[in-house]
């Protein structure tokens, strides 16, 4: 039996929703593949903000030790901040690279965003190292507990990214610009740009708003 | 060198465990060099481990949840024989010990038996019922499954080689922060789920993906089978309800492992909030289970009934609207926790609200039967039995919905239960009318009706035996995981509910022997068109087993219940086709990626709980190794040669030609 | 599964793809997006500094400015639009979103109330007499 269902049928429609725009069957790979990114992002900014929960519920445990506006230096964060936001930008001009299948643009786009990243890492690391020298660590009170995980959780989705950035350039090299590895450097884009989105709420909420507390 | 792990790990003081303990083992290498001596190996590697076909991946997680549903039930049987007994007793376990086995008991029967039971159905239905080839992402399936099977690994693990949590399933604070759990258990316990969880999150995107981006040529989302429905429903609710126990749970080890403060009784930890945080993802967690059986439940309340769906839109409706309130209703497992009368009340009123989209689909049910010709066949006996049950359970749980009725009867015999009644009369019961109702599509034979049934029955009034003691008990005050008591009240009801377990053991006996005599007499049990039930929705429309593309081509839908009208139309036309013209078809290829990723992550697990920390950074760096080897790969896809497929699908149509032609209507 | 012949337009975008314009056009969104982005920052930083607005508002005014500056990096940076074709995207974003707002707000909230009616012991020690 054919699987081509017969035209002129009285029945097609039992609910007559009206004027139905026939289904035109699976997506491509390319929307298929991005689709189950986007919602594993969305997975992870759940978990996110069960960090910005704890962060929200213990921000004032300090426990006899420093509030935040006592350890927070705006400066590096503002330093931080730019680096991101332009390491998003050149991360979207990679992409576009990578579209129009121009090498030397891509490679530049990821090396720059790349550099970026790590000067934010490299910042991060050094207020971390230098907070639990003073005796201002994790393990100090449960806000310096809530500060470090939501912070360096963010910290440590960026250190993935910039491995997942090196293989990316990897697998250019490599394979070229071939079919699957666009639809890797897409999901790749979506994560940098999402990880640039947490950020703002990070700086927003930790940095900004916890330097009046 | 091996970090806390030495020879005291394995109790050999303790003749329980280290008595079970070697007999798996025995049954372990008895079964694995069996397979490797008849030559097994090559096959099961080939076909089963490295598959990314979404039938073969269903099939295996389910085979995973039942022999947990022995490990499990065994816990269960346990625990009913220590109350029974520990009456002004200390019965004959201790208490430490008694501890781990009813801590083990509800870890492994809600994340090691009840979601690899409903993940296996949809892996293995829904590319079928949306008339695809596989899932979105094949590969990953394979992923997800084995982390399963790893965290599954780790909490079985923990019998022999150390001890598990103490805490009940989930693992509350300050117990479970290390100055009151030193041991490993607890680490046991968070790893194993660590690594699950991101397998179930895993599957969660896929199926996602499949139902929103991977539907065949005219499926619009108003002419899915409902259990694609509940299937998107559920996986929704996966993907955003997992994350929080991932987040949570890493909190807790933070605290263990380095001295963090989210939880602690010091420095201004906040035991409270890892109540609020768990359950935010327990109760998601809890629709997650049952989503999944309401829609089997359509499915098969439809077919038996002879009859579409009653009240189509209704149901998609009260499945959405379950998806999202179940989101908001999360405080009611803490009552008595102190948030006040006013939250108690905005969140014992949502969750009498969540009750009524629940009620909606039960009506439906019933009118889907009314004026329906009606077939009792086993797996409509479970539908059946589901809808009592669960109506029950229902009740009583919108009765502990009612906060001050809730300050009585919260962690009482009561609530245990309550969730009981529900988890088994919803989920298990779905479970078991799926695994019936789809086993013939999957194995190409039926299972026995009589052993069929007779597991039915055993099953629903062991369960009734056991658990209304336990409504009773609650009520005369018994809380639950007590070790021992001395109330006289309660004993005799703590006898009943024992002998309510041997009642059903025997149904679970049953259930074996099923399939025993059905594997032994399959010839006779043969399903030779694929549609055994005459069923409604497209995976009946394949032969049984399915070849492994599926579908020779894509349907062509044009309404709900598109097998039925298909039917319908082949009938009227008489089957006269010209043959149709058959292409090369496109599969993934099976990959080593999901084992071998799992192998390390098992790896990785016992080392942190040991903290053998080189073993920890070994491996790291194979699983990272594993995804580069996977993204590396040039061939991903392999192709079936069109005469190939042509050949498949011809067989399969000779059978319906033949079964049409005999018998002149359906 | 092989990609489909059907015409793209019958489906839906992939998040983060963009019709596809020129190189310029494209590039100009980005810097755009970039522009804006920079300028919100600035003012988030220079708020929370300042003492030439109202005290009292200046939490409001970050958070604010935070959401705006996430509605400019999911439009400019990751393409996301209120088409026909992005309805899917912007659904999952939604329920997302939603299930952000009830966990984080579901807790302060909670645990506000749980922190005011059951402090810990080492507040509650000091209040006996």
């Amino acid at each position: 039996m054919s699987m081509t269902a017969t035209a002129g049928r009285a029945h097609a429609d039992p609910h007559h929703i009206g004027l139905v725009v026939e289904h035109p069957g699976p997506a491509p790979k390319r929307t298929v593949t991005a689709y189950g990114f986007w919602v594993f992002l969305l997975s992870d900014i759940v978990m996110f903000s069960c960090f910005f929960a704890a962060y929200a519920v213990l921000a004032d445990q300090t426990a006899g030790g420093p509030k935040g506006s006592e350890i927070f230096e705006q400066r590096n964060v503002a330093i931080e901040t730019v680096c991101l936001l332009l390491s998003s930008f050149t991360c979207g001009m990679a992409s576009i690279a990578a579209d129009v299948r121009n090498r030397f643009w891509f490679y530049l786009g990821m090396a720059v965003t790349c550099m970026l990243g790590l000067i934010f890492l490299a910042i991060e690391f050094r207020e971390f190292a230098d907070l639990v020298a003073r005796g201002y660590g994790p393990s100090r009170s449960a806000f310096l507990t809530s500060f470090f995980s939501l912070v360096g959780c963010h910290g440590l989705h960026v250190s993935a990214g910039i491995l997942w950035l090196l293989t990316m350039m990897a697998q250019v090299f490599a394979k070229g610009f071939r079919a699957d590895v666009l639809r890797r450097m897409m999901c790749f884009a979506l994560f940098w740009h999402a990880l640039d989105i947490v950020w703002v709420g990070v700086f927003s909420v930790v940095y900004l708003l916890g330097s009046g507390v | 060198m091996l970090g806390k792990l030495d020879w005291s790990a394995i109790p050999f003081d303790q003749p329980i465990p280290l008595i079970a303990g070697a007999v798996v083992l025995v049954a372990i290498l008895a079964v694995l060099i069996w397979v490797v001596v008849k030559g097994h190996l090559p096959y099961l590697w080939h076909e089963w481990i490295t598959s990314v076909d979404h039938k073969r991946i269903g099939v295996m997680y389910i085979l995973l949840a039942s022999v947990m549903l022995l490990r499990g039930g065994s816990d269960a049987i346990m625990m009913r024989i220590q109350q029974a007994v520990a009456y002004q007793s200390q019965g004959y376990l201790p208490p430490e010990h008694y501890n781990q086995i009813f801590s083990a008991h509800g870890t492994i029967m809600i994340f090691f038996v009840a979601m690899p039971f409903v993940i296996g159905l949809m892996n293995l239905i829904v590319p079928l019922q949306l008339g695809v080839r596989d899932v979105a992402f094949p590969t990953l399936n394979s992923v997800g499954f084995w982390l399963t099977a790893t965290g599954a690994l780790l909490v079985n693990l923990s019998l022999v080689v150390g001890e598990f949590a103490r805490t009940g399933w989930l693992a509350f604070p300050p117990l479970s922060e290390l100055s009151y759990s030193p041991g490993v258990g607890v680490d046991y316990y968070a790893w194993s789920l660590q690594i699950s969880g991101v397998g179930t999150l895993v599957a969660g995107i896929n199926l996602v993906t499949t139902v929103l981006k991977l539907r065949t040529k005219g499926m619009n989302y108003l002419r899915m089978p409902m259990f694609c429905w509940t299937t998107l429903a559920s996986n929704l609710l996966i993907v955003a309800a997992f994350p929080i126990l991932t987040a949570t749970l890493a909190m807790l080890l933070l605290d263990r492992y380095l001295g963090f403060h989210f939880f602690t009784n010091e420095a201004g930890g906040n035991v409270m909030m890892f109540m609020n945080l768990i359950w935010a993802w327990g109760h998601p967690e809890v629709y997650i289970l049952v989503l999944p059986a309401f829609g089997i439940f359509s499915e098969v309340v439809s077919t038996f009934s002879g009859k579409a769906l009653f009240g189509y839109r209704s149901m998609v409706l009260a499945t959405m609207a379950i998806c999202v309130i179940s989101f908001m209703v999360w405080l009611h497992h803490f009552f008595t926790m102190g948030a006040g009368p006013d939250v108690n009340a905005i969140f014992g009123i949502a969750s009498m609200i969540i009750a009524v989209p629940t009620g909606v689909k039960i009506y439906n049910w019933l009118f889907t039967m009314y004026g329906g010709r009606i077939r009792f066949a086993t797996p409509m006996l479970w539908a059946v039995g589901f809808m009592v049950t669960f109506i029950i359970g229902g009740l009583t749980g919108v009765l502990v919905a009612v906060p001050p009725a809730d300050f009585m009867l919260h962690n009482s015999m009561f609530l245990v239960a309550h969730f009981h009644n529900v988890i088994i009369g919803g989920v298990l019961f779905g479970a078991f009318a799926g695994f019936e109702y789809w086993f013939p599509k999957a194995f190409g034979f039926r299972l026995d009706e009589r052993w069929g049934k007779a597991a039915f029955w055993f099953t629903f009034l062991g369960f009734y035996v056991t658990f209304v003691p336990l409504y009773v008990a609650g009520m005369l005050g018994m809380t639950r995981r007590l070790q021992h008591y001395d109330v006289a009240a309660w004993r005799p009801w703590m006898f009943v509910a024992a002998a309510g377990m041997a009642v059903l053991t025997i149904g679970v006996i049953c259930q074996i022997v099923q399939l025993v005599v059905s594997i032994r007499n399959r010839e006779a049990l043969r399903d030779r068109t694929g549609d055994p039930w005459d069923g409604r929705s497209l995976e009946w429309a394949t032969s049984s087993p399915p070849p492994v593309f599926n579908f020779a081509f894509h349907p062509d839908v044009r309404g709900e219940d598109a097998y039925w009208d298909m039917k319908l139309s082949a009938q009227q036309q008489s089957l006269d086709h010209a043959a149709p013209e058959y292409h090369d078809i496109e599969m993934p290829r099976n990959s080593p990626t999901g084992f071998t990723c799992a192998f390390f992550a098992t790896i990785m697990g016992f080392a942190l709980i040991w903290h053998i920390w080189w073993m920890v950074i070994l491996g790291g760096v194979g699983a990272f190794a594993t995804f580069v080897v996977f993204a590396w790969r040039d061939h991903d896809e392999y192709v079936i040669p069109a005469d190939e497929v042509a050949r498949i699908d011809r067989i399969n149509l000779e059978e319906r030609r033949s079964l049409v032609s005999m018998a002149g209507t359906i | 599964m092989s990609d489909q012949t059907h015409a793209r337009s019958e489906h839906d975008i992939a998040p983060g793809d963009e019709e596809q314009h020129s190189v310029g056009e494209r590039v100009l969104g980005y810097v755009v997006g970039l522009a804006l982005a920079l300028l919100l920052t600035a003012t988030s930083f220079f708020i929370a500094g300042t003492d030439l607005v109202w005290q009292p508002s200046i939490p409001v005014a970050l958070i604010v400015l935070a959401i705006a500056q996430m509605g400019v990096h999911l439009v400019f940076f990751l393409h996301i639009t209120t088409g026909p074709d992005n309805t899917n995207n912007v659904l999952a974003l939604a329920f997302g979103l939603l299930v952000v707002f009830l966990v984080v707000g579901g807790t302060v909230w909670i645990m506000g109330h749980l922190n005011q009616n059951m402090p810990p012991m080492d507040q509650i020690m000091p209040m006996r007499r």
